[in-house]
């Protein structure tokens, strides 16, 4: 391409978003309501994703204790979970932290407790399993295994809820993709229209363009560059917005599943180049289908 | 330069609007083509610049058959044909200066060349002070005359032009003859589709009728 040309281009699409501004307000924003739409759902899905993945990542496992276990038998045990890869000790819960954590929990009625005669809390040992080592037959060996020991009352291990879990993100995100990219066509279908209501008020413009001589790819190319730089600047505005609804949203709402606190995640730097790089394709491609029906002159 | 052979245009299931029309114009010549309203007189202009095609027949323009002239040829040739339009198509949004550069900025002509055309040609036609000016803001005259400005800028083979006195005065009309005859001594083909007999009194350029969409 000439450099006059692209020049030309630019200038031409620069100088069409100043003289039709408020027709271009209009279109950025309905573009930025479609493409927050778009994102919004992109930002749920990405956190689900997120949460299936941390829960996924590691298993907490739990050993019950019948009474309080000795110094040596802890230590055996410990060894003994060295043989297995991926297992790691996080801690030892005695009976009486047990009791002290429980009473710090209940606060005020903590008087509750005073009540018991004698410590009714196990102690625990908790361990962790890496699910990038562990396969799924190991959660079971180390339940059996530890469970054979004599002063090991019970082993539990979350593994079938998280079976249960992973199972349901499956399914969510086989609706998030089937609704994901129908909101993506719908999200196309509104820019599309939008685009079209600003190059059918430059109609005349088109056809004269062509009556002195101009080829489809010189009076199209600034109406792709308007299109492109309309997308990008409605994808821009939808992700500020979707930024401002996300700091409100983590500010106000304490997101908790049982004991484990879930934290909401923004979409990452990489990803917000990536959305913005596809809005600006998005317009590019409602300029190029809505123009399609102008060059038949 | 134009040969129509048996052309034939009809819209819809309308009356058609040109019927047999069989032209031959060469290379230099001034010619009238003229007729009552809705005789066919812009119909016949539109298939030689091409924004109609015949529904059958033939048109040839520089050696090109319109029947099947490719997008791209068909820019190129517009080029060379210069268009006054009978309502000037002239862009509003676009100033004076900037409405005859068009014909120039779409063949991908630098800047300053640009620039040294366009002040050129419109100090040829008297517009030099009104460069900024903005078409809504210009008299009918004006109009006409940016339009032929923008046709001309690019020196065409051809220069066309649709009733190019029809909305002025008689002096502004004598005023854009003369300007045709100007160009068309350059060694530019000239064709005038009008109405207007006052035109063609007296003339001796060559006249072609047309009555109800046929040559008379």
């Amino acid at each position: 391409m000439k450099i006059t040309f692209f020049r030309y281009f630019v200038r031409q699409a620069l100088a069409n978003i100043f003289k039709n501004r408020l027709g271009h307000l209009i279109g950025v924003g309905t573009m930025a309501i479609a493409f927050l739409i778009f994102n919004t759902f992109i930002l749920v899905f990405v956190n689900l994703n997120h949460w299936t993945k941390e829960w996924g990542r590691s298993m907490s496992m739990s050993v019950y204790f019948k009474g309080e276990p000795d110094r040596v038998s802890l230590e055996n045990i410990k060894k003994e979970l060295l043989h297995f890869h991926g297992v790691t000790t996080k801690r030892f819960i005695s009976k009486d932290d047990a009791m002290e954590s429980l009473r710090r929990r209940l606060g005020e009625k903590a008087g509750l407790l005073d009540g018991l005669k004698e410590n009714p809390l196990p102690a625990c040992l908790e361990i962790i399993l890496s699910r990038d080592k562990s396969g799924d037959s190991l959660p079971y060996q180390l339940k059996t295994r530890l469970e054979k020991i004599d002063i090991v009352d019970e082993v539990q291990y979350s593994q079938e809820w998280i079976s249960r879990f992973q199972a349901i993100m499956k399914a969510i995100k086989l609706i998030g993709m089937v609704f994901g990219g129908l909101l993506f066509l719908a999200a196309l279908f509104i820019i599309t229209n939008t685009i079209k209501l600003t190059i059918y008020a430059r109609k005349d413009e088109i056809e004269i363009l062509k009556l002195v001589g101009a080829t489809n790819r010189f009076v199209k190319i600034p109406f792709l560059i308007e299109g492109a730089i309309q997308g990008f600047l409605g994808g821009l505005i939808a992700l500020i917005v979707l930024f401002l609804i996300y700091i409100i949203v983590i500010s106000r709402v304490d997101l908790r599943v049982g004991f484990a606190s879930l934290d909401i995640i923004f979409l990452s730097p990489q990803f917000i180049l990536f959305l913005l790089i596809i809005s600006g394709i998005i317009g590019f491609i409602g300029s190029t289908i809505s123009l399609g029906r102008f060059f038949r002159i | 330069m134009i040969q129509l052979f048996n052309v034939y245009k009809t819209f819809g299931s309308k009356n058609p609007a040109l019927i047999d029309v069989s032209l031959k114009i060469n290379k230099g010549e001034f010619v009238f083509i003229t007729g009552p309203s809705g005789a066919g007189k812009t119909t016949l202009l539109k298939i030689i610049f091409c924004a109609e095609k015949p529904t059958s027949g033939h048109a040839l323009v520089n050696g090109r058959n319109l029947n099947r002239i490719k997008d791209r040829e068909l820019s190129l040739l517009r080029r060379r044909i210069g268009v006054v339009f009978q309502d000037f198509k002239l862009l509003p949004g676009r100033n004076v200066f900037e409405n005859v550069a068009l014909s120039l900025e779409i063949m991908g002509v630098p800047l300053s060349m640009i620039r040294k055309k366009a002040h050129q040609t419109l100090r040829y036609l008297g517009l030099a002070k009104k460069e900024d000016y903005y078409p809504p803001q210009l008299s009918g005259g004006e109009q006409q005359r940016v339009a032929i400005a923008r046709a001309i800028i690019n020196n065409p083979l051809i220069l066309l032009a649709d009733e190019p006195t029809g909305n002025l005065d008689p002096d502004l009309t004598m005023e854009i003859m003369a300007l045709l005859r100007e160009i068309h001594s350059k060694g530019t083909t000239v064709i005038v589709a009008t109405h207007s007999q006052e035109l063609l009194k007296d003339t001796t350029r060559r006249i072609v009728a047309l009555n109800k969409g046929r040559i008379v």
